[in-house]
């Protein structure tokens, strides 16, 4: 029974990673481990004939046991990778746990029927045993310490993936996949990663069975055992080891072992095993009603910043080395705290209107350079040239044409050209034609009445929505044919209308996920263990303490980004954002609902960001930022451009206020 | 020639068979959007239903019809017992499928405590047999695709005539919106379980005539067609699956009569695996479901 325990925990490990850490729902899991037991058998096996000829399967290839279990496990990672092809085409989950079902239904059905791969459902015997050199008597313990080793090396092993960078961006994937996608990360890769990972578990587990009971059959590998793995994770407590092994000592070892030796009846000798199955489908709903987050739940890191309470509800924060901030929630509050010369000023001083006035913030925003986030470093020239914007330097362009739309902009390139850009919906024509550029270091405005096409523009710029037709361009590079999340990496970095934080990692957890070329993020890296990654974690952990200090959210570090105030929320995406490190930074609808003390603060901080150097595409609804902060606004309407220069001279013109006033 | 006409005239039973589980299936996917795994299981249920019913002398098609309305009533109960509670609670879309699989598993045990695990059989005669332009068909094959007709004609008049199949519809494409306008979006899911569960319970004595000899798994070997079938026709969308039926059951029979039975899942799986990497969204889909997108 110990070595069903093992087996069943490496196996529930694995899917462990796959569901409970990565939220791939693989329905298919039992039919990697299926083929683990069944490949071990065939690489063990001597040839067909030579073992009597009485059951049939292919290779018999009589290797060391040692070689078939690395093998099996081996091969079953590439199962695992196949299985995980079924996610390439971005299906939706619906689609990809029906697939997965029925793929598990399927490999029973096969392997009932064809015998000469298989040997059918009669399944293969006499498979040698991996300790046929020890006396037979005290084999057991023998082989309840080998999978005890193995258990203990797999545990090792998978710690170092579901924590560390590698579980933490596993984790962002499973909350939210489009912001990990947003953010510059390659969803399918790490899906198909872990798939490996998850088949390699399963192979070993099968391996070590076959190898223990000295059998193979299909029917012990039903779609229903995927199940009992999967109520194990549930009670036990998705996405935490330790819990999964608690989990797995109750469900498949108590309850699937334990009713056989329930009292027998002898008219139907099966019915403690059917007991054993609906004990268990009771438990699932169970525990899915009452305590979803299993016994166990997932741990919650604390990264936060030093001095600072971590939890909500907590009294104001005391920023360190500062002075003592009264108002913690007020726009500037905390971050002129952290420098006294600007502390005497009052909080008001922070007046979106005036422009390059307050130099908000005493630490630099600017992402990629970690050190300077402590709030030392100030930016000093260029923060104030973005606030400025000397009407000089911008040479507002003239018509209306297309051609006529890019503005020139003395001495800058554009960061970003869009041309022709189309985008059809059924037979609605989303956007029609639209061509703009973005200057380089600047904030460029794209407003319109809704339904213009404005968030589907920014959809298309950042790859999340494919066009019809049209180019786009960024920094010289044709980018319209690259997927969404290596846009993301080029710098092409987009916020979502709705903030989309990850929900079940702690704020400052989702702005670490979001930053680019992690050491740790790959599977290889973080196999290779914690020094790798520990030096590059630690900096930007500095690196997000002083973007949370910045935007004022240095006292919910360590709180769930679910839990997290609308408002937060939305700071969160924009700081999330900054994290990926973008040298054009979409923003969509930013101040939309955001309380006036934190609009003021984010306006500030675009600013700031501008003056810093960074590219910024503002789609926003309250005019009044639009004006305080753009140099150049392109208005759309029905999905096409209709003029672009400065607000104010916008305003004038009649394209559009006709357009916002007719719709 | 003969073989595939022959082969064709099968499908087409089969396929009035499998159009009857999928529409069930994707109209509740549709409406509600839980991807319900009990479902195959409801239909064995269906399907010893009938044979308990049969058992005490009840005619085979009087006991699908009473199968019909048990499974009905026992798919209500489940939605209004298990999923809707949990839905409220803001379960996640893979806890749900998670809870109905096991919910299944409790089901199929349960049957399998009750019936045994061995296979058994309605005994019906096959009838007389029709034969028209080279088709062969049993008189019951022949009620089966009448009833499938019947009951594909009344959802669609219900869907599309009805009030209540505005509501529906209205449910399906944004509930929330439903709601906000009146709607009972509850009551409303709570008609289109008992509806899809009548159709799956009509579907399980249906598969259990035309199988001839099932056991406890014969709701998920059966799921691989219904899935197909499903996504054949765009997940969510009854007449895609209608036709999507008709497609898996013409097509898998015509395959299988060409080379072994045995492969015929396998047949039904990679039409379902083509359809997934070519068309994701089905035969009929339209170009709006993409639309979802925009809002990010």
């Amino acid at each position: 029974m110990l070595v069903y325990l093992g087996t069943d925990l490496l196996a529930a490990w694995g899917l462990n990673l796959e569901f409970g850490v990565a939220g791939v729902a693989n329905f298919a899991y039992i039919v990697l481990v299926a083929a683990g037991a069944y490949l071990y058998a065939v690489f063990t096996l001597g040839p067909p004939a030579a073992m009597g000829g009485f059951q049939q399967y292919i290779i018999g290839a009589r290797l060391p046991v040692a070689v078939a279990v690395a093998l099996a496990a081996l091969i079953c990672g590439g199962l695992g990778c196949l299985i995980g092809v079924t996610g390439l085409k971005r299906l939706r989950a619906d689609y990809q746990a029906m697939v997965m079902l029925v793929i598990s239904i399927l490999a029973t059905t096969i392997i009932g029927a064809d015998t000469a791969l298989f040997n059918g459902n009669a399944g293969l015997s006499l498979i040698p045993s991996p300790l046929a050199s020890v006396d037979p008597a005290h084999r057991g313990w023998y082989y309840v310490a080998v999978v005890g080793a193995v258990c203990a090396a797999g545990y090792l092993v998978l710690c170092r993936f579901t924590t560390g960078p590698f579980g933490r961006v596993l984790r962002a994937v499973r909350e939210d996949e489009d912001a990990a996608i947003a953010v510059g990360k390659n969803v399918v890769g790490l899906r198909l990663a872990v798939q490996a990972v998850g088949g390699v578990y399963a192979g070993l587990s099968g391996a070590l069975l076959a190898g223990f009971i000295g059998g193979w059959s299909p029917s012990a590998w039903e779609y229903v055992e995927t199940l009992a793995l999967l109520t194990a994770i549930i009670v036990g407590g998705l996405g935490n080891d330790a819990g999964v092994l608690l989990g797995v000592v109750i469900v498949p070892v108590l309850i699937l072992q334990g009713v056989q030796f329930l009292p027998q009846i002898k008219s139907a000798p099966q019915l403690a095993g059917d007991l054993g199955w609906i004990i268990l489908g009771l438990l699932t709903i169970a525990f899915v009603f009452a305590r979803p987050q299993g016994l166990i739940p997932e741990r919650r890191p604390r990264l936060g910043v030093p001095g600072v309470p971590a939890d909500a509800g907590a009294p104001p924060a005391r920023l360190p080395g500062g002075a003592e901030s009264d108002v913690p929630a007020q726009a500037g509050g905390p971050v002129q705290a952290e420098r006294p010369v600007q502390a005497e000023r009052p909080a008001q001083a922070v007046e979106p209107a005036q422009p390059g006035g307050p130099a908000q913030a005493g630490g630099a925003a600017q992402p990629g350079g970690p050190a300077q986030a402590g709030g030392a470093a100030r930016p000093g020239g260029p923060a104030q040239a973005g606030g400025a914007a000397p009407a000089g330097t911008l040479a507002p362009a003239v018509g209306t044409g297309p051609a006529g739309l890019a503005p020139i902009i003395a001495g800058r390139p554009p960061i970003l050209s869009v041309d022709g850009l189309v985008r059809r919906y059924g037979g609605v024509r989303a956007v029609d034609g639209a061509s703009f550029t973005a200057v380089a270091g600047g904030i460029t405005g794209l407003i319109g009445p809704n339904g213009a096409g404005k968030s589907t523009v920014l959809g298309l710029v950042s790859g999340f929505v494919r066009p019809d037709a049209g180019r786009i361009t960024f920094d010289g590079r044709d980018v319209a044919a690259l997927p969404a999340h290596r846009r993301a990496r080029l710098g092409i970095v987009r916020t979502f209308q709705l903030p989309r934080e990850f929900r079940a990692l702690t704020t400052i957890e989702n702005l670490l996920v979001a930053a680019p070329g992690q050491r740790g993020e790959s599977a290889a890296g973080v196999a290779a263990g914690r020094w790798l990654w520990r030096r590059d974690e630690d900096e930007l952990a500095e690196a997000a303490r002083g973007l949370l200090r910045l935007f004022g959210m240095a006292e919910a570090a360590d709180e769930r980004a679910g839990r997290l105030s609308g408002g937060q929320k939305r700071m969160l995406e924009v700081m999330r954002a900054l994290m990926a490190g973008p040298r054009l930074l979409l923003l969509d609808e930013p101040m939309a609902g955001l309380a006036p003390a934190l609009a003021e603060r984010l306006e500030a901080a675009c600013r700031q960001l501008a003056g810093a150097g960074m590219s910024i595409l503002l789609v926003e609804h309250e005019l009044g930022v639009v004006e305080r902060l753009c140099e150049t606004v392109v208005v759309m309407a029905q999905g096409k451009l209709i003029s672009t220069g400065r607000m104010a001279e916008l305003r004038t013109r009649k394209e559009v206020q006709d357009a916002y006033v007719v719709g | 020639m003969s073989v595939f006409i022959e082969a064709v005239g099968f499908g087409i039973a089969a396929g009035a068979v499998i159009a009857l589980g999928a529409v069930g299936f994707t109209v509740q996917f549709g409406i509600s959007n839980v991807l319900n795994i009990t479902y195959g299981a409801l239909m064995t249920l269906a399907a010893y239903l009938g044979y308990a019913l049969l058992g005490v002398g009840v005619a085979v098609w009087a006991a699908l019809a009473v199968a019909a309305a048990g499974i009905a009533l026992a798919s209500a109960g489940l939605n209004r017992l298990l999923i809707a509670p949990l839905r409220r609670r803001g379960t996640g879309f893979v806890g749900v499928v998670i809870v109905t699989v096991a919910a299944g598993i409790i089901i199929q045990y349960c049957i399998v405590a009750i019936a045994g695990p061995d296979t058994v059989s309605y005994g019906q005669q096959a009838g007389s047999t029709v034969r028209a332009a080279g088709l062969v068909l049993t008189t019951s094959q022949l009620i089966i695709i009448g009833l499938t007709v019947a009951a594909m004609l009344a959802l669609h008049l219900l869907l599309t005539r009805t009030q209540l199949g505005r509501a529906m519809r209205a449910t399906s494409a944004n509930p929330v919106v439903a709601r906000s306008c009146g709607i009972r979006t509850e009551r409303i899911i709570d008609v289109t379980w008992l509806i899809s569960g009548a159709l799956c319970g009509a579907a399980g004595v249906a598969l259990a005539i035309t199988t001839v000899t099932f056991d406890f798994t014969l709701g998920p070997i059966f799921l691989i067609y219904r899935i197909a079938a499903a996504v054949l026709g765009g997940i969510g969308q009854p007449y895609g699956a209608m036709l999507g039926g008709l497609v898996v059951g013409v097509g898998t029979q015509v395959a299988a009569a060409y080379t072994s039975p045995a492969y015929q899942d396998v047949y039904a799986f990679g039409l379902l695996i083509l359809m997934l990497l070519i068309r994701p969204r089905g035969l009929l889909a339209a170009g709006t479901a993409s639309a979802r997108r925009l809002a990010g």
